[in-house]
């Protein structure tokens, strides 16, 4: 037996010894900066920014469900990887208020609007939502002018959305709706009602949204007017809401409070803070960035008013959740 | 022979062991303790709230409905192409033989849209030609309901459910149904009356790693049942997990406790069940090939309705994937479709260098990860059939610890535990991880393979002067060969296409097609998930081929 | 070479009841000799084989196998399988299916390292031995029973072990081809200077093929000798009976006489081989069907039976008869050419070393 054995651990070394030759090892150097984002397709601008500093930006994207755990988990255990974090500004509170981020602001955050800026949080886009819709399927006199007319039953069947249940930013989504929309609280419920009574298809997330969408298998969604951008040529366009915002909640960055690369980590925030960096998000990605004069390529954006959802906390989310659970008649 | 293998019973346990319990011990801890993280101070509270969902009942009902629902449509498709292709002078084996398999290959969330694709009620194109061809007002099909997610779903489990039936299949002494018929039964009587039960053993196999693997899905319940507005364990799960932005994964794990449960008690039902079965089908020291039953008149009509159920089952969905990584954006086909089609995504997808190195990394850890799994697999499984003691039994449950855990927990188990190791974030945090997890695949097609190689086999290399390791390298092996090539195949895929762990534990350098996959379909971004899932359909057919040419070298010229 | 066993024990638990496979058995298997281990199905002669080729693991006692201890439980002692140097062929001969024939012989000879040009020779040797010339090139599943017999007798020779050990290798092959195989087995371990340990529940396979034979009943040898004396000369009921067809009848010792002992029995007074018996000692007497030759009529004298004939079975060669002495039904072997019929009043005479005691 103790022949089996030895053969055993002889295997597993030879294995993890050819393996090794084949994968390189990660690299580590001082050289590099790590960058946990929740923001997806930022290639370009980790491309760019590693053309101009000469820093290799390592970029790791973590979906919002999983980001508290892996950066608290990391940070427990004294193995946060991070320089940089970015994600919605929630999350980014909740970093700060277990030390994770530090209070570093950038030199360039004098461009942006004072409130983008909270001690070492650094605000500089907006995860706008809109209403999108099939330009095929939809006559332009029936294109929504209102948040309103979403409920109208011309919409019965019609109408993908992201589950009002458990969806946290469609869940704050609606509540912008409430404060900052509708005249009061009343007309918001017969609103929702309405929209329940369209019977919408409800997806997991925005990402699966605009599918049914340009595929008309659904002409109107509650969606994110970015994909005009990203999925062009896409029949895709956004329903100009008159005198009513966009909203959506801000997307927020921070330097980790235990960074291995502060330095350029530094560098990297500065960098993605510029005009440079944020024109590239807008125009690659069609994300709404908070620099002043830098626009996504979507006709009309320039002139749309775009706000941040307030915050709200992860109670209040549920419970909403749970009401829009019984409006939307799920389960 | 157990004392003999003592020693190396409580090896494997402790490796196996340390493999799969670590993070389900970590998501105990989790459950248990306040906050995020698996360290905080003890509380029960988590388990409290979960448990008291009212809307608990009705999701596990739906799940008790689709996990066996879509077990039994998987088994009973498997049994019934393993049983024409392996058995009978059905034509084109070969062809239907890749095509039971083709599931296994095909990322689950891109088959589930292409279901969806085809058979949603607002325009899906089955149903749009269905409409057409019998003049209906609405459409006949649809997808986003409970039978819609069982088919999809049974479907996706055919190829695990196929690969461990067949080798039983072709191992069966086909005198067993001689004498059946000799006795005056019909064909189908003997079916019904000596094959089946005789491939029990083989069929529960399937049923119950179906059902598990059922469970653990997650790609079809949040595709399809979501926008049905049903929802099964892994979709309550991702939405207690999901809303708010600090996402309590302690909480999910209390609820993936008793998920655990049911899997460990029917793991120990499936012992007990087959504990005297798994004796009947042996192959002695005497050749014998099983006879090719002959069809006749039903040949032909058979042949064509095995070919329309692949055709619609299998090839449609992966043909829609290949038209939707040619047009520019999701489209019904139209001539304004073809018209528009091009390589854009292909040249995106292959000018991406994030999207190269993840398939490097998926070949990778698929060739190796399924080498290194297999040669485990062995080890564990010989334990398993030849030892069965109480220890055996022991090792076989701790196999399907992280197997049997709901998806979207397991991946966070498995970071609480390596984040405490130095593997943490690398390459092999992902292969360990893989291994540990779908250990079963590797180890149930070969299980089966020993339960067929006669003792006296293995015996009479030990008296022949050959130590352990040698009979196990000229006589044991080479005769688990079909077993091998099966569990090889099941792992290397299920490596290449692995989702759950893989969103958890990749990190810049590590990237892996699935997970790249995700990131394009949170994009919305579903013509570069088509190709790069096509792509990935193509590396694990490749690998699958390969495998068996391989499979085919070792085997004797004769058998 | 000698095999020596000692307090040899293995039980088993089954089902909440030990079964005692080995019972403490004491067993010395003479040098270069066929020894025989005869028994029914689970009185655990296949349990001892295994044990003396390292197969399973007993739970106490000593196996030495020349000068070489392989198992000691007091010392500690177990010499794995492939390292004791034996061959063995298994009742399911164990052909791999994988390889061909010269692979299949030539294995034992490449653990040991033979070197390959020796290996080619031997293999061809040891096959024409077996008279398989030239079937080197032959797929293991293309053989027919009798081949693969062969075959796993050439492999277990190939390598000259000092012992070859059979488990029941001819129970797989039809009745002729048994016949055949038994007559050549024997005389290709004459030829060779080799201590064969065979197990069988087959008592004409025992008897043709031994030189000793030990019976085995519930995990413990009860009886030891060549194949006459345990015919001929069985010390117990049960060894009697088991070793070919006896007839057992109830009988009383009366008398001990210089060259006999008298005994009253079911079937009448009989003078029979002479026993160690105390006078009015309960005893059986076992008269084996082939030494009772009936005749018509009534017979007179000593030693003399009467009966009346109740059945005649044709088995070929001859009949078996069955005949009833008072209460008792006797069976005999009768002429196939007889003139004898149901319902004939028949008698015979028996010599007294004809008539064996066995104590009850």
């Amino acid at each position: 037996m103790n022949r089996v054995r030895r053969w055993f651990t002889c295997c597993a070394a030879v294995v993890l010894a050819v393996g090794m030759v084949w994968t390189d090892g990660a690299a580590a150097a001082d050289d590099t900066v790590a960058f946990y984002a929740n923001i997806t397709a930022v290639e370009p601008i980790m491309e760019a920014f590693t053309a101009a500093t000469g820093i290799k930006g390592e970029y790791t994207r973590i979906s919002t469900a999983k980001f508290l755990s892996t950066v608290f988990t990391e940070f427990e255990a004294g193995k946060l990887m991070a320089d940089v974090i970015q994600a919605p500004l929630p999350v980014l509170e909740m970093l700060k208020d277990k030390g994770v981020i530090s209070d570093y602001v950038s030199p360039e955050a004098a461009a942006y609007p004072d409130w983008a800026n909270k001690n070492g949080i650094q605000l500089f886009g907006i995860e706008y939502v809109g209403l999108i819709y099939n330009t095929e399927l939809v006559n332009p006199e029936d294109v929504p002018k209102r948040y309103q007319d979403l409920a109208d039953p011309k919409w019965k069947d019609k109408i993908v959305m992201a589950n009002p249940a458990s969806h946290a930013t469609t869940i704050g989504w609606l509540i912008g709706l409430k404060e900052h929309v509708f005249a009061s609280e009343a007309e918001w419920r017969d609103f929702l009602k309405g929209l329940a009574a369209n019977n919408p298809m409800l997806v997991a997330s925005f990402g699966p949204t605009p599918a049914p969408i340009e595929s008309g298998e659904k002409q109107i969604g509650i969606s994110m007017p970015k994909y005009i951008v990203t999925k062009a040529p896409a029949p895709l366009d956004w329903a100009r809401v008159e005198n009513q915002p966009l909203m959506g909640t801000p997307r927020a960055m921070g330097i980790s409070s235990k960074a291995p690369h502060p330095e350029a980590a530094k560098k990297f925030m500065d960098y993605w803070l510029s005009k440079d960096a944020m024109s590239l998000l807008a125009t690659k990605v069609g994300e709404y960035v908070l620099t002043p004069g830098v626009f996504p390529p979507i006709d009309g954006m320039d002139q749309a008013q775009v706000i941040p959802i307030r915050e709200l906390s992860d109670d209040e989310i549920a419970t909403w959740g749970e009401e829009f659970k019984k409006i939307f008649a799920l389960r | 022979m157990s004392g003999k293998h003592t020693n190396l019973t409580y090896l494997l346990i402790a490796l196996v062991g340390f493999l799969t319990v670590c993070p389900v011990v970590m998501l105990g801890f989790g459950s248990l303790s306040e906050g995020l993280t698996a360290t905080g101070t003890f509380t029960l509270a988590k388990y409290a709230s979960a448990y008291s969902d009212p809307a608990l009942l009705e999701v596990i009902w739906n799940t008790v409905i689709f996990v066996v629902g879509a077990a039994i449509t998987a088994t009973t498709l498997a049994l019934f192409l393993a049983y024409l292709n392996i058995r009978t002078d059905i034509p084109c084996k070969f062809i239907f033989g890749i095509i039971s398999i083709i599931p296994m290959m095909i990322p689950h969330i891109l088959f589930s849209v292409s279901w969806a694709l085809l058979l949603n009620p607002s325009n899906g194109i089955l149903n749009l030609v269905l409409k057409e061809l019998f003049f209906l007002d609405s459409a006949p099909f649809n997808i986003y309901s409970l039978p819609g997610m069982i088919m999809v779903e049974g479907l996706l489990d055919l190829p695990i459910a196929y690969l461990i039936i067949a080798p039983a299949m072709a191992a069966f002494d086909a005198s067993l149904e001689e004498s059946s018929r000799v006795c005056g039964a019909s064909t189908a009587k003997t079916i019904f009356r000596i094959t089946l039960p005789v491939l029990r053993p083989a069929i529960l196999a399937a049923f119950i790693l179906c059902v598990i693997r059922g469970l653990a899905s997650f790609a079809v319940p949040s595709v399809i049942g979501m926008p049905g507005r049903i929802y099964v364990l892994a979709t309550h799960l991702y939405q207690m997990v999901s809303t708010g932005f600090a996402a309590d994964y302690g909480k999910a794990a209390a609820v993936g406790m008793s998920v655990l449960l049911t899997s460990i008690v029917l793991i120990y039902l499936y012992r007990h069940l087959t504990s005297a079965g798994e004796r009947f089908v042996t192959i002695a020291g005497r050749g014998y090939k099983p006879t090719i039953i002959k069809l006749y008149r039903s040949k032909i009509p058979l042949f064509i309705i095995l070919g329309i159920l692949s055709f619609i089952l299998i090839v449609l969905p992966v043909v829609v994937l290949v038209y939707t990584s040619l047009v520019p954006y999701s489209m019904v086909p139209s001539a304004r479709a073809f018209s528009m089609m091009s390589l854009k995504h292909w040249v995106d997808v292959l000018n991406d260098p994030i999207s190269l190195l993840s398939l490097k990394n998926s070949l990778f850890l698929g060739v190796f990860g399924a080498t290194i799994g297999i040669v485990l697999s062995i080890f564990v499984a010989y334990v398993i059939v030849k030892v069965r003691t109480r220890a055996a039994g022991v090792l076989e449950s701790l196999s399907f610890l992280s197997f049997s855990f709901p998806g979207i927990v397991i991946g966070v188990g498995f970071m609480w535990f390596f984040v405490r190791t130095p593997l943490y974030a690398t390459i092999w945090a992902l292969l360990i991880g893989y291994i540990a997890t779908y250990l079963p695949y590797g180890i149930r097609p070969l299980s089966s393979a020993f339960v067929q190689i006669h003792n006296h086999l293995e015996e009479s290399s030990l008296v022949s002067g050959a130590s352990y390791l040698t009979t196990l390298r000229r006589i044991v092996i080479p005769l688990l060969i079909p077993g091998i090539v099966s569990g090889w195949v099941l792992m290397a895929t299920m490596f290449v296409r692995e989702l759950s762990l893989s969103v958890v534990l990749s990190r810049p350098g590590t990237e892996v097609l699935a997970v790249q996959i995700l990131r394009f379909s949170e994009d919305g971004l579903w013509g570069r998930l088509s190709a790069l899932g096509i792509m990935m359909i193509g590396i694990s057919t490749l690998l699958v081929i390969t495998v068996t040419m391989i499979g085919n070298l070792f085997r004797p010229a004769d058998t | 070479m000698e095999i020596q066993i000692t307090g040899l024990r293995k039980h088993y638990a089954s089902e909440g009841r030990i079964i005692k496979a080995l019972d403490d058995v004491d067993l010395t298997i003479p040098a270069n000799l066929i020894f025989t281990l005869l028994g029914p199905s689970g009185c655990g002669k296949t349990t001892l084989l295994r044990a003396i080729v390292g197969l399973e693991n007993p739970d106490a006692g000593e196996i030495r196998i020349g000068d070489t201890i392989v198992y000691s439980s007091r010392q500690g002692i177990n010499l794995p399988t492939e390292k004791r140097g034996l061959g063995m062929v298994f009742q399911t001969y164990a052909i791999w299916p994988h390889m061909n024939v010269f692979d299949n012989v030539a294995y034992p000879l490449q653990n040991r390292k033979v070197p390959k040009e020796e290996i080619r020779h031997r293999v061809a040797e040891t096959l024409a031995f077996v008279q398989l010339e030239g079937y080197e090139k032959r797929p293991a599943t293309r053989l027919s029973g009798g081949q693969q017999q062969r075959v796993a007798l050439a492999r277990a020779l190939v390598a000259q072990p000092k012992v070859i050990l059979f488990d029941e290798p001819l129970s797989n092959l039809d009745a002729k081809l048994r016949e055949e195989t038994r007559k050549e087995l024997k005389s290709f371990l004459n030829d060779l200077q080799i201590t064969a340990v065979y197990v069988t529940h087959d008592r004409v396979e025992a008897l043709a093929l031994s030189d000793t034979i030990a019976v085995m009943r519930a995990g413990s040898i009860i009886e030891i000798g060549s194949p006459k004396k345990i015919y001929f000369d069985a010390e117990s009921e049960f060894v009697a009976d088991f070793i070919g067809r006896a007839n057992l009848v109830k009988a009383v010792v009366r008398q001990q006489t210089t060259d006999a002992t008298i005994v009253d029995s079911d079937i009448g007074r009989l003078a029979c081989r002479k026993g160690d018996f105390p006078i009015d000692a309960a005893v059986t007497l076992c008269l084996r069907p082939e030494f009772i030759s009936l005749a018509k009529g009534e017979h007179e004298g000593t030693n003399v039976v009467n009966g009346t004939i109740v059945s005649l079975v044709f088995v070929g060669d001859a009949f078996e008869g069955e005949f009833r002495v008072g209460e008792q039904l006797l069976l005999a072997r009768i002429e196939p050419e007889t003139s004898l019929a149901a319902g004939d009043e028949v008698g015979f005479q028996v010599r007294p070393e004809h008539c064996l005691l066995v104590a009850k």
